[in-house]
């Protein structure tokens, strides 16, 4: 239970970040372009990321022995949450600017300003492209989370979940989701991911861990030192 | 076809985003592995202790760079 918990957390936190960003460009096409072409793009999108899901979910999990899922799944999981830890330590020492809804808004806004004279496929294609990008990741987080652990249905159902309450709450504002705490959920994603990855790397490795699934609380503790650590040594005066 | 270099980026991007340290973490583990065949259950506590000062040490050389780069917009 326990497990499934955390499994669905770190789904849907990591789909919901992704989705606000997906969400800002289907906004800004949306709003300066007319909804039909973008809400289509969008749609499409989230098409081709569920036959991702489900083709090389089955995929790997039918082909590849459980251990060497748990060894690549866990080193990419791994990459992918440090990728997201580092980024997000930087953004709280100050060295990285906060990432900006309003301003990746707005900076959509302008590029489809010079292109107002095209065609409306225009808006179509952003949206496509904007989505299937942006959800590339979920289709990782969801496919990693769900895959080694067999917790699909916990997986599935964070991303779903995450991606219906971003796109609710979009439709009610109709404007960029600027209260959304993107950074703060990129550092907690990074750290459940990170130790995720670690779990089941070193699982796959053919360790095994005192207290099984409830070591991961451990090792989010080691990350979170270690990323405070950081902070702190970064944002010390005598450091510049 | 731009799309499709854009997506591959997407991708590759997923995972790596300074070569070096991604280098490093691969090394960890591969000596991970290596470490927890021979000595078990022990080497774990040696692997994350590895991946997280990995973390803090790219972190640190990001924020040196960065501070030499423009010491006026560094907190502190």
């Amino acid at each position: 239970m326990g497990q499934q918990l955390f499994i669905f957390g770190a789904a849907f936190l990591g789909s919901a970040v992704e989705a606000t960003e997906a969400l800002t460009i289907v906004l800004a096409v949306g709003l300066t372009r007319g909804w039909r072409e973008p809400l289509l793009g969008a749609l499409l999108a989230i098409v081709l990321l569920g036959l991702l899901v489900l083709v090389f979910g089955q995929l790997i999990v039918t082909t590849i022995p459980e251990w060497a899922l748990k060894l690549l799944v866990g080193t990419l999981l791994l990459l992918f949450g440090l990728r997201w830890l580092h980024k997000a330590v930087l953004r709280s020492a100050g060295v990285v600017a906060m990432h900006d809804e309003v301003r990746a808004f707005q900076d959509t806004v302008n590029q489809l300003g010079e292109t107002v004279t095209r065609r409306d496929w225009v808006g179509f294609i952003l949206a496509l492209k904007g989505v299937f990008l942006e959800g590339l990741e979920v289709v990782f987080i969801v496919i990693a989370v769900g895959g080694p652990g067999h917790a699909w249905t916990a997986a599935i159902t964070g991303g779903l979940t995450a991606a219906a309450v971003v796109a609710a709450a979009g439709l009610a504002v109709r404007k960029p989701l600027a209260r959304v705490p993107e950074n703060t959920l990129k550092y907690a994603v990074g750290i459940l991911l990170t130790s995720l990855g670690t779990f089941w790397a070193a699982e796959g490795m053919g360790g095994s861990w005192p207290g099984d699934f409830l070591s991961i609380f451990a090792l989010a503790g080691i990350f979170v030192v270690a990323s405070r650590l950081a902070v702190t040594l970064i944002r010390r005066p005598a450091f510049a | 076809m731009r799309f499709l270099r854009a997506a591959g980026r997407e991708l590759l991007g997923l995972f790596v985003s300074d070569w070096v340290q991604s280098g490093v973490i691969v090394v960890i583990l591969a000596g991970g592995w290596l470490a927890v065949s021979r000595v078990g259950a022990p080497a774990l506590v040696l692997l994350v202790l590895l991946l997280a000062a990995q973390l803090v040490w790219f972190a640190l050389a990001e924020g040196r760079r960065s501070a030499r780069r423009s010491p006026r917009q560094f907190p502190g």
